[in-house]
């Protein structure tokens, strides 16, 4: 499991946890996500996101 | 820090002596004791009503957005659509307020250009970035304050701890001689009187500005591993940042790093200590401790409002809004609309399910500092309760009374704690 960082706020996916909030199930892959999502605390797209190792 | 800090010249302290910037928090900031009673009557009638917040409070006039046409948002679902659309919402609003104090900030920016600079001041304080910090700046704010009063039995964490913590924290940051911080503490406070006294306001926000600017020069002629350095020699697209927009960013960064963040972790102590039960569960289980932060940060976040300003014909839940009129978007009130949280009056650090709040705001303005602040409330909360056993509100003082409409914060926590270790 991976974790990608929103370069505009620094909140994290990471891939574990997904984002239900958002509708994306726990255990959703990154390249998973639909490029319609965006960041939850900022609203960045998805394309503003870099992975990183936490 | 690198040992061989080279210094600049000494700041310029204010031309009146006496200027007190500290007297006047409950001028600018009000000093009510709980606006959201008001809030929630305004809230139950509708998401959006005509006027100011700040009307609701007090008659005395603004004199940075008192000219223009307001609306004022309430609810959580209009709160989020105004921040998440800054097309239709722009920062525009703060170039009449913040602007006047901090200049040309990334606060004051819209997009093309506030992305372009955000992501680079968004970079110094990453969540890898500021976990960094913890032990190297964090910590020792912490020693040093906890010195002075943890053999003594009992405290004002706010006079005594909170106050100082995180300033002395960006102080460490910008790598200040100890000879300035004095002053500097006091400009920097001026830069927030600008609504009760522009004159001292602006003559705060200029000395400022020229220490930053010989600081700037200075870090870029001989660099060091600090965060003046780090910020002054960063490249947008081959360039430095500009001098105004990373002086205007450092004058905000005390104003915005230090002063929300004293309120924030004054209030997290404050609903702590008025809830023994669920600052005795803390102590026990320290994983509630995030849990913690974001209650405090829901039930009674440091700043009840923020601005916007409406770019273009719109309307927002029925209501039409005009080109070229502000909204006051109060962050306080959709933390706590009951459509979004059950029983939002109450402080419960266990909700089943913390929703997600909006005490740092969302959308692309979201404040750069949350995962700072959320270091320093942690390390602050974790260390009280490590050295200062038994802690507790002291029988024998007023308990702490949070005040003020638009920035929140006791201006007393009397405690009580078995003698601990310095």
């Amino acid at each position: 499991m991976k974790q990608w960082m929103c370069a505009n706020c620094g909140w994290i996916y990471d891939e574990t946890l997904g984002d239900p909030d958002s509708g994306i199930a726990p255990g959703t892959r990154w390249e998973d996500v639909p490029e319609s999502w965006t960041c939850p605390d900022c609203g960045a797209r998805k394309g503003e996101f870099d992975m990183v190792e936490l | 820090m690198n040992a061989a800090v080279t210094p600049v010249a000494r700041i310029a302290d204010m031309d009146d002596p006496h200027f007190d910037p500290f007297f006047s928090d409950e001028l600018v900031y009000g000093d009510i004791a709980d606006p959201y009673p008001r809030i929630a009557e305004l809230r139950e009638r509708g998401p959006v009503h005509a006027g100011t917040y700040r009307g609701l409070f007090t008659q005395r006039p603004d004199p940075t957005l008192g000219r223009f046409e307001h609306h004022t948002i309430l609810g959580y679902e209009a709160v989020t659509q105004v921040l998440t659309d800054p097309e239709t919402f722009t920062n525009e609003s703060f170039k009449y307020n913040l602007g006047l104090s901090f200049g040309r900030t990334i606060s004051t920016m819209d997009a093309p250009e506030h992305p372009q600079f955000r992501r680079i001041f968004q970079k110094a304080f990453l969540p890898q970035v500021v976990a960094t910090w913890g032990e190297s700046l964090v910590d020792p704010v912490v020693d040093s304050l906890l010195a002075g009063f943890a053999g003594r039995g009992r405290a004002d964490l706010v006079e005594e701890f909170t106050l100082h913590y995180p300033f002395n924290i960006i102080y460490r940051q910008l790598e200040l001689p100890p000879e300035d911080v004095r002053t500097f503490h006091k400009l920097a406070a001026g830069l927030g009187v600008m609504v009760v006294d522009m004159k001292s306001g602006l003559e705060a926000s200029r000395k400022l500005g020229d220490y930053f600017a010989a600081l700037v020069t200075e870090r870029r002629r001989n660099p060091t591993d600090g965060l003046v350095s780090l910020l002054a020699t960063a490249e947008v697209e081959g360039e430095t940042i500009p001098d105004e927009v990373l002086i205007s960013f450092l004058r905000q960064l005390v104003n915005a790093g230090g002063d929300t963040t004293y309120r924030a972790t004054s209030v997290l102590l404050a609903c702590l200590l008025n809830n023994p039960d669920q600052l005795e569960a803390v102590r026990a289980d320290r994983t509630l401790v995030a849990k913690a932060i974001d209650e405090a940060l829901r039930w009674d976040g440091p700043v009840t409002s923020t601005w916007r300003w409406v770019a273009r014909d719109t309307e927002l839940a029925g209501v039409p809004l005009k080109a070229g009129t502000v909204v006051d978007v109060v962050l306080g009130s959709a933390n706590r609309d009951p459509a979004r949280y059950p029983d939002p009056d109450l402080f419960d650090i266990h909700r089943d399910r913390p929703a997600r709040h909006v005490a740092f705001a969302t959308g692309p303005h979201i404040c750069i500092g949350q995962h700072l602040a959320r270091v320093e409330m942690t390390r602050a909360l974790n260390a009280l309760l490590d050295r200062l056993p038994n802690l507790r509100l002291d029988p024998d003082m007023p308990p702490p009374d949070i005040r003020g409409f638009l920035l929140r914060k006791p201006r007393h926590i009397h405690v009580r704690f078995d003698r601990g270790r310095r």
